[in-house]
């Protein structure tokens, strides 16, 4: 049975309230349609653990003046609404706004898709795959039509192949469709570098590349500290350096996720602030550059027929996608790009879009 | 089995750093570098609960180094790690977490309980009582060896009682154990408020005191938005069978305090536990002592003879209006104008919190 949440369930007339307390100036108290849309709107449909690390870090950060939750279940969607709502003190004014229905998405600047069946420890990020394309079908082009201007960023995994699948469903250019990728394995890969060199993450400049699972790829080459390649010191201070100890370094990021499955059941607090960092460049028109998961045909050798999508170091702005990196990759590093792009677009083509 | 989790544990040689940065001549150092002013909290507790206010003091940059402690190793080794994977996207913060208060939360400027059984739906708070007094004569004394100095901020429920209890076990002056109380409470009071109104809830002023639970007192008379008394307005809106003016009576306001009250197990309902609110609700608090703020929240304080009626040499805690900073509770509102009604209710609070106080024989 619902609560009452209002003081108009109350019984206290919702009319008389701000008239009579305040002495109207602006036409209506509600938010002409012409200034709404100068309002930030961020949607996140799935509201799992990962959909409300995002929702709250977003809320904390203060980068949205509404934000819509969608989930299928009614009453996780609702308690979830209400323990944002109750934290009215805290926050700057936010509105909040639930529903199952794709409706209250309309009018998004943002959709952050994170619906989807949660990676059980051992199974890889592929195997969720056929499960949660069928779930996109009922999602993305609902999300589409209510906000035909928004840009979308996947974050359900496999999320390579589902900002393919987003893309190919909502109809959107590729500008606007954006996967979080390797933004979280970059940052995990930093950590590791930092606290071995006992600096600050953030003056860690390192990107992983490609897929975002077991098949994702370190580019060494683009280790740097206070504009130092950091390869070379690595080298020395390895007892037997070779390629086995690169890639051991790889394994530990890539595991790094799977650790904290096994460890306490799923990911939530890192993927929240990646993505929450994801809609702040976004939205602010940052021309930030992540590593995320875009439209990668064309790039290093990758047949310009595959659209596939695979993280590459991207600037972004408001207009989503602004511009991808060109790196200068080793032979090695662009083999491994190619074959994981090969494999990605195997399971595109499996899916009949 | 453990991953590895740092370069060390990969063959590279941790002395590496010295190589890459060169250190100032030895001449130019200190011996022992001074320690710093860094702020350490601890969180004791790496539930929902816990893990909501930890990751929220991260991402509001209070702390310098934060200390997670649970009793189930993996799990706080998990959300630990799950904390420091973020380290790209904030400031370089100290994350560390175990089993162990006595080793890890070592001279802490605050630590955090959340640690306690989780209240069922339709339990009341009361109702845990029993099995987190005994949970807290494992935690609260150990905690207080490791940081007597440090202030002391308790979350579980029922929160008045087991402030008095943390207050009697850990031997602190009470200026220095603290209860989140009705600061959420209040929260949620000034959110419904503000929704009517169409105003941000911070500016609408109205304190929620007493027992965080089912008695607590919303204290009607001191509603205020933009100066003005709200009281007098909500009586002229209420829609009641009579005439426009008439019939506005305290069941009305009755409703709007059990919607409060019952907006928490409403979430747990709904959810199966709250999180988001209480987290932001206690990180607001720890900003407030550690920055040394002076604000004024609702939180649970040793109430010894500030409640009329109630024999002065009584101890227990409630919630009133205090000012909270860095020394901890450096002042309780003493001229609050209550109503006959709120007085009365106040006592209720107090006598009952009073006699689950007592029968602990702390």
């Amino acid at each position: 049975m619902k609560k009452a949440t209002s003081l108009s369930e109350l019984g206290f007339d919702a009319d008389g309230a701000a008239s009579g307390f305040f002495r109207p100036v602006a036409e209506s108290s509600s938010t002409p349609t012409s200034h709404r849309r100068r309002l930030t709107k961020i949607s996140v449909i799935g509201a799992g653990n990962v959909g409300m690390a995002i929702a709250q870090t977003i809320l904390t950060r203060d980068l949205a003046d509404e934000i819509a939750l969608v989930d299928a279940l009614p009453d996780k969607l609702r308690g979830e609404m209400l323990d944002l709502q109750h934290a009215a003190a805290f926050l700057p004014r936010v509105r909040l706004v639930s529903d199952t229905d794709m409706g209250v998405t309309a009018g998004s600047d943002l959709v952050i898709v994170t619906a989807g069946a949660r990676q059980i420890p051992g199974e890889t990020r592929l195997n969720l795959l056929q499960r949660n394309v069928a779930l996109f079908r009922k999602i993305v082009p609902a999300v589409a039509e209510a906000s035909p201007e928004a840009l979308l960023l996947i974050v359900s995994n496999p999320v390579d192949v589902l900002t393919y699948v987003a893309w190919k469903l909502s109809g959107f250019p590729a500008s606007r469709v954006i996967g979080s990728g390797t933004n979280l394995d970059s940052s995990r890969f930093r950590f590791l570098l930092a606290e071995h060199l006992q600096v600050n993450a953030q003056d860690v400049q390192a990107y992983m590349v490609g897929e975002h699972g077991d098949s994702s790829v370190a580019i060494w080459s683009s280790m740097s500290v206070a504009g130092m390649p950091v390869l070379k010191s690595l080298r020395e201070s390895h007892q037997s350096f070779d390629e086995e100890a690169l890639e051991g370094i790889r394994r530990a990021v890539v595991d790094s996720a799977y650790e904290v499955i096994s460890l306490k059941g799923y990911t939530s607090w890192a993927i929240g602030y990646s993505v929450a960092g994801l809609a702040a460049s976004l939205l602010r028109d940052q021309h930030r550059i992540h590593p995320v998961s875009v439209l990668a045909s064309g790039f290093h050798g990758i047949p310009d027929e595959h659209q596939v999508f695979l993280s590459l170091p991207a600037r972004l702005g408001c207009a989503g996608v602004v511009g991808v990196a060109e790196m200068e990759l080793t032979e090695e590093e662009a083999r491994r790009l190619r074959r994981s792009a090969k494999t990605l677009w195997e399971n595109c083509q499996l899916l009949d879009l | 089995m453990k991953k590895a989790s740092s370069l060390s544990e990969l063959g590279f040689d941790a002395d590496g750093p010295s190589t890459f940065f060169r250190q100032l001549t030895l001449s130019e150092c200190d011996e022992r570098p001074p320690r710093r002013r860094l702020i350490k909290i601890s969180v004791i507790g790496a539930g929902n609960v816990g893990m909501a206010i930890a990751q929220t003091i991260l991402t509001q940059d209070l702390a310098d180094e934060i200390v997670l402690v649970d009793a189930v190793a993996d799990k706080v080794r998990g959300e630990m790690l799950d904390l420091q994977h973020a380290a790209a996207f904030l400031p370089r913060v100290n994350i560390v977490s175990g089993t162990d208060i006595a080793s890890l939360t070592r001279s802490s400027d605050l630590v955090i309980v959340t640690a306690g059984a989780r209240q069922i739906p339709g339990e009341t708070r009361l109702n845990l009582l029993q099995r987190n007094v005994s949970l807290f004569r494992r935690i609260v004394p150990a905690a207080a060896e490791a940081s007597p100095e440090s202030l002391l901020l308790i979350v579980s429920n029922p929160v008045d009682v087991l402030t008095y209890v943390a207050w009697k076990l850990s031997g602190f002056p009470a200026s220095r154990v603290i209860g989140s109380g009705t600061n959420l409470d209040s929260s949620r009071f000034r959110f419904l408020l503000a929704e009517h109104l169409e105003v941000s809830a911070q500016d609408v002023q109205a304190y929620m005191v007493g027992e965080h639970g089912d008695s607590s007192v919303a204290l009607w008379s001191s509603i205020s938005v933009a100066g003005m008394p709200v009281l007098a307005h909500l009586q002229r809106n209420h829609r009641s069978s009579a005439a426009a003016a008439k019939a506005f009576d305290a069941a009305a306001l009755e409703g709007i305090r059990r919607a409060v009250v019952g907006s928490a197990y409403e979430v747990i309902k709904l959810k199966g536990y709250t999180s988001w609110a209480i987290g932001y609700s206690v990180a607001s608090i720890a900003w407030s002592l550690l920055r040394d703020q002076r604000r004024i929240h609702p939180v649970s304080v040793l109430a010894k003879g500030l409640v009329r009626g109630v024999p002065a040499d009584r101890e227990l805690f409630l919630s009133l209006p205090a000012r909270l900073g860095r020394a901890g509770v450096i002042g309780v509102a003493a001229e609050l104008e209550l109503t006959e009604e709120e007085e009365k209710r106040l006592r209720v609070s107090a006598d009952t919190l009073w006699g689950y106080c007592h029968a602990l024989g702390l």
